[in-house]
């Protein structure tokens, strides 16, 4: 098993790296330009690089168990709390994504001229060094810490680097986060109280849960302050109203890591913890969490019709979306789960990437309102085209991750049915984001530029992407497509580990199906050979 | 090489044609056509590699491409004489179009980024055409929907472009929406929605055939397809390039919706199917009528896509697919040509779109005049030309089993005749009536070479005894049970006469009314209340626009406003629940400092952990 010691290591070594890179920043704010980047460089690549390493190295038979699994005593060990590492199929992606979107957002970070660079680097790298030791930590104790250790950089970046109007969106932020966060806090809590297993391992709650369940009330209350605290976490219907305002003053390096990665902590606590560990709760909300999430998709979904501004119409397409990461996981099914999961990765990837180039779009107008601008793809095409991809891939075109989400969700909604009703308001929400999508893309790509874009758009100010811009992009792209045409590199290791955390529904088709679907099988796999 | 691999080789090559223009390319456009035309070349090549391959056998094979728990999602090829036919053509008239495009496109300087999109079509329009089950159809469909997005807004700055591509996205999403649902409704009707395995189980149990998913899946035919009532953005499309007009809305892409039909047909039960055959009926007539109220010379073509698109819906409803998939060929054909001559004129003509602005080309053009003229009389039922097999079928299926939509389909094809004559009539005969018309020259071999063999295609293609075994199978089927029918002689003596009857008044009343090389239209002279009920189509634009502007956005604004001031000023902030009261603690204990909330939040954490540690 030494092999198994080096990966563990590693996999602390991706959590430590960014950190001690943003501790070492933090010292040197007189290093030069090239030690900083180089530095930085290395801190925002390491946990991608080391995330791509034990994915190779990833076992697929550990089922139930986690790969790379270290645990350190961390003083606290006579209440159970240990620092207890692994990986499993649900947190690899998750663990990837991170340091997909920490890589771009770095590098992207590096090259913008924010004022005190160190500083913001630094901060960058300590968020990203919470987010990759959220998905890493088995212990729920530390899931939780890091999320918060993450939650901290965030806002003082945009207290600190933010646009306009910062303040009033950052202290709604704050208030509403901190809110989610104290529930959900509660909630874990009162998990490992009432359990008894005095252990936040969450291997062991697990074990001890699935041996002797809690009691139908108590799963419910449980149920309830996680759905609700991790809800506002991720924007859930009516509690999204901090999203779209706080993205649209938050600096592009914190918008992209929030948005596309740190948001995803709460779906993944009710993914992870809440929903396998409560079964009856999750039974007992699910009537709430459909009528929310039918909330985020089509009310917001139409509120995001109305946005003039493109940050905030990216942030409310972003809360859209996850009502469908909701309905995912309100199908309590593998299916439901997987779609949850394959959302969770495009659309982090797909947001970061939106928010990175609406500000790539700002620097050449000089506006986020979208009825200022237009033309812009004559003077910057690349920039064009992977706006178009970002877009494209946000409203679930095929070929890019997102479709996969949204439609094995729809899939594992149109499963039993109880919930087959739904898949019609749901599928609504192609639509709508097509309608908001390509507006946007045509406001300010195509057409006539507009009265007041004219002089501007004509003066030579304005580029198409540079070198750094167009590489950040095309790593999450990249990502993006990947996802797109090969779900399967994230899926197949997730299947088999919800297949153990998820009931499996009974088959709904008539005897009759499955005797002539048997023989027809057959024949059909005569023709193959 | 086996038939499997070439299939494989017939979806790569476009894929990476697309890839290797749009990573290396991108300023090079002789090179981006070069490649994409030797791509367009390959994936005929193959095709016929991978015909000749299946000898006349069924080919299938399927890859996992998802699977989660019960939901299985594989990619697959289903080739049989269906397919191998659609393939045939899709990949012929792509490889002609693509050689049009090479003079067309000759002084376009983003002609990269067309020739990429092109191959980008090309590799999800033969996706539709291989794919072995609901979920990859749907795939390449939404793809195929994204290449005609990227093509009709070619012309990027144009505010027309602009408009109409992001139109025809939306409007087929519409049709998607309904298509989605019967998707994810049929797997777990039927446990799989593998084309075979689906066939297998209808043909094992009629009952499980269910009206409600058929008419899912119909819908995204309807949008595809351009039916009633989602027509309205195949005109506006007309805003891209002519070729594209050619390829995607005139040949391929929008028959996909045809296509996707015949390959699910016996998913349907009667009632859908009549539903089917009424709705292209008045597709039929509608656009027909439509057509006369048009000057720009592709909006013409549009209308007679649609209408056309009408009469191989109404004969896939009368339950003749062959019949629908046969009129599908020569309509390629000779609908293909006519956009290719009309792109001839256009580039010869100097980008004028206005028919009365033409005049004369029959002189100054005379390959491609007399190459559309074949054309519109193919498209009109002469008789031994490629559309007088199709539709003479068509109109015998329908005489045989309903008179009303007989009668319609008829007067359909009068009416094709008569705007077809007013276009040739006014646009090749008579004076030049413009500057630029008189300035026309005939186009270079590039284009002209295409027309010809287009016109010889028009001509011939509807022969079916000349069809190899291998493509003509559901066809010559259909033909083959319809000569079978009870009082089938009586019928093809009827339409033949009626049908003859049709093209010939269409083309002289429109030549006596019209009059060659006119300068006005006499419609709008003489019956202007008529001409401008007719130029309306019916105002589904103006209700949409309506809709749009007035209701959907108007009720967006309004729950925008609900959601700033109610949701989170009253609902969330304003109450008295939890969130009031941490925002009340929070006001109080923060200084007018953000950071402090920040200490706040992390003395609480040590807390916690001082508390956890005390307990030990």
């Amino acid at each position: 098993m030494g092999n198994l010691d080096t990966n563990s290591l590693f996999l602390l070594t991706a959590i430590i790296a960014p950190l001690l890179a943003g501790v070492v920043l933090l010292l040197g704010a007189r290093f030069s330009p090239t030690t900083m980047r180089a530095i930085a460089v290395f801190g925002f690549a390491w946990p991608l690089i080391i995330g791509l390493l034990l994915y190779s190295r990833f076992d697929p038979s550990l089922i139930g168990a986690y790969n790379f699994e270290l645990c350190l005593p961390t003083g606290l060990e006579s209440i159970g709390i240990y620092l207890h590492l692994g990986l499993n199929g649900i947190s690899m992606p998750l663990f990837l994504l991170a340091g997909t979107v920490g890589l771009a957002a770095g590098l992207y970070a590096m090259y913008s001229k924010a004022e005190r660079p160190h500083l913001y680097l630094a901060l960058l790298l300590f968020m990203l060094g919470g987010l990759m030791g959220t998905f890493a930590s088995i212990d729920v104790f530390f899931f939780y810490f890091f999320h918060e250790f993450a939650l901290i950089p965030t806002f003082l970046m945009i207290g600190m680097w933010g646009g306009v109007g910062r303040r009033g969106a950052a202290i709604e932020m704050t208030i509403y986060l901190t809110l989610g966060a104290l529930l959900s806090l509660l909630g874990l809590i009162a998990l490992y109280v009432q359990s008894g297993a005095d252990s936040f391992s969450l291997i062991e709650l697990r074990n001890y849960l699935s041996a002797q369940p809690l009691s139908d009330t108590v799963q419910n209350n449980i149920f309830a302050l996680l759905l609700f605290g991790f809800g506002i976490l991720v924007s859930l219907f009516p509690f999204h109203s901090w999203a779209p305002k706080g993205y649209a003053v938050a600096p592009t390096g914190a918008a992209m890591l929030h948005a596309g990665v740190l948001k995803k902590f709460g779906l993944y606590g009710l993914l992870q913890i809440a929903a396998p560990l409560l079964p009856a709760g999750a039974d007992h909300w699910f009537p709430w969490i459909v009528w929310l999430a039918l909330g985020n998709i089509i009310f917001i979904g139409l509120v995001t019709l109305a946005q003039k501004d493109l940050k905030m119409m990216l942030g409310y397409s972003s809360v859209m979306h996850m009502g469908y990461a909701f309905l995912g996981l309100a199908c309590f099914s593998v299916i439901g789960a997987g779609g949850a999961l394959l959302l969770m990765v495009a659309h982090g990837l797909s947001v970061a990437l939106l928010f990175m180039l609406s500000t790539c779009i700002y620097h050449r107008s000089q506006t986020f309102d979208l009825s200022e601008m237009g033309g812009l793809a004559t003077k910057a095409p690349v920039l064009a085209a992977f706006f178009v991809a970002g877009s494209m891939a946000s409203i679930g075109l095929p070929g890019f991750g997102n479709f996969w989400g949204e439609f094995t969700i729809f899939a594992a909604l149109a499963e039993t049915e109880l919930t087959r009703w739904i898949v019609v308001p749901a599928a609504t929400g192609i639509i709508i984001s097509a309608i908001y999508g390509l507006r946007a893309v045509a406001n300010i790509f195509f057409g006539q530029p507009k009265a007041a874009f004219v002089e501007r758009l004509q003066s030579d100010q304005i580029t198409d992407l540079q070198a750094f811009e167009k590489l950040s992009a095309g790593i999450l792209i990249a990502a993006l497509v990947l996802t797109g045409i090969f779900p399967r590199v994230f899926s197949d290791d997730a299947n088999r580990e919800l297949l153990e955390l998820y009931p499996q529904q009974q088959s709904h088709l008539p005897v009759i199906h499955s005797a002539v679907l048997s023989t027809d099988v057959d024949t059909h796999k005569e023709l193959t050979h | 090489m086996t038939a499997a691999q070439s299939l494989l080789a017939v979806l790569i090559t476009p894929l990476l044609s697309a890839a290797l223009i749009a990573f290396f390319c991108r300023r090079l456009g002789t090179v981006a056509s070069t490649i994409s035309v030797l791509a367009a070349a390959g994936i005929f090549v193959f095709s016929l590699i991978a015909i000749r391959g299946a000898a006349g056998e069924d080919v299938s094979i399927s890859w996992t491409w998802l699977r989660l728990g019960d939901f299985e999602v594989s990619m697959g090829f289903l080739f049989n004489g269906v397919s191998a036919t659609m393939l045939t053509m899709v990949g012929f008239v792509g490889f002609l179009i693509h050689v049009f495009s090479l003079g067309y496109m000759a002084e376009d300087n983003a002609r990269a980024r067309f020739f990429g999109g092109l191959s980008i079509f090309m590799f999800s329009m033969l996706g539709i055409v291989l794919a072995d089950n609901l979920i990859m159809i749907f795939v390449f469909w939404e793809l195929v929907g994204f290449s005609s997005y990227m093509l009709i807004g070619h012309y990027l700055n144009t505010e027309e472009a602009a408009a109409a591509s992001k139109k025809a996205f939306i409007v087929n999403r519409v049709g998607d929406f309904g298509f989605l649902i019967g998707i994810v409704y049929a797997y777990w009707h039927f446990g799989t929605t593998n084309l075979s395995e689906m066939h297998g189980i209808v043909a094992g149990n009629r009952e499980l055939i269910s009206a409600c998913i058929a008419a899912l899946l119909m819908c995204g035919f309807i949008g595809k397809s351009a039916q009633f009532p989602l027509h309205v953005w195949l005109p506006d499309a007309m805003a891209g390039p002519t070729p594209v007009s050619a390829l995607i809305h005139a040949a391929t892409m929008v028959a996909a919706g045809v296509y996707f039909l015949i390959r699910i047909q016996f998913l349907f039960p009667s009632e859908v199917l009549t539903f089917i055959a009424w709705l292209g009926t008045t597709v039929a007539v509608y656009a027909g009528f439509c057509a006369y109220g048009q000057n720009d010379i592709k909006k013409i073509l549009a209308y007679s896509t649609l209408s056309q698109l009408g009469y191989m819906s109404a004969a896939f409803g009368l339950g003749f697919p062959g019949v629908a998939l046969f009129h599908l060929i020569t309509h390629a054909f000779f609908k293909a040509l006519l956009f290719l001559a009309a792109g001839s004129v256009i580039h010869g003509c100097h980008h004028e779109q206005d028919i009365f602005k033409m005049g004369g080309l029959l002189k100054k053009m005379p390959i491609t005049a007399i190459t559309f003229l074949l054309g519109t009389l193919a498209l009109c039922g002469v008789y031994g030309l490629a559309g007088f097999y199709s539709k003479d079928a068509i109109l015998i299926a329908a005489g045989l089993q309903h008179s009303p939509i007989f009668i319609l389909l008829t007067l359909g094809a009068f009416l094709t005749a008569g705007y077809m004559g007013r276009l040739f009539w006014i646009a090749f005969l008579g004076q030049p009536k413009s500057e630029a018309a008189s300035h026309a020259k005939e186009s270079p071999l590039t284009m002209l070479v295409p027309l010809i063999v287009l016109a010889v295609l028009s001509v011939a293609g509807g022969w079916i005894g000349f069809w190899p075994e291998q493509l003509g199978g559901l066809i010559r089927d259909n033909l083959e049970h319809l000569h079978h029918l009870p009082d089938y002689d009586t019928m093809h003596h009827r339409v033949l006469i009626l049908g003859s009857a049709a093209w010939v008044l269409g083309l002289v009343l429109s030549l006596f009314f019209y009059r060659a090389g006119a300068k006005e239209d006499r419609l709008e002279q003489q019956a202007a209340p008529v001409y401008h009920f007719l130029k309306s189509r019916l105002w589904f634009d103006e209700i949409y626009g309506f809709y749009v502007a007035k209701i959907q956005q108007r009720f967006a604004l309004f729950l925008s406003f609900i959601d700033v001031f109610i949701v989170k000023g009253i609902f969330v902030r304003g109450s008295a629940g939890i969130v009031g009261l941490v925002g009340m603690c929070s006001r109080s204990l923060h200084d007018g400092n953000i950071h402090s909330y920040v200490y706040w939040f992390l003395a609480g954490l040590v807390l916690l952990w001082a508390v956890a540690s005390g307990l030990l």
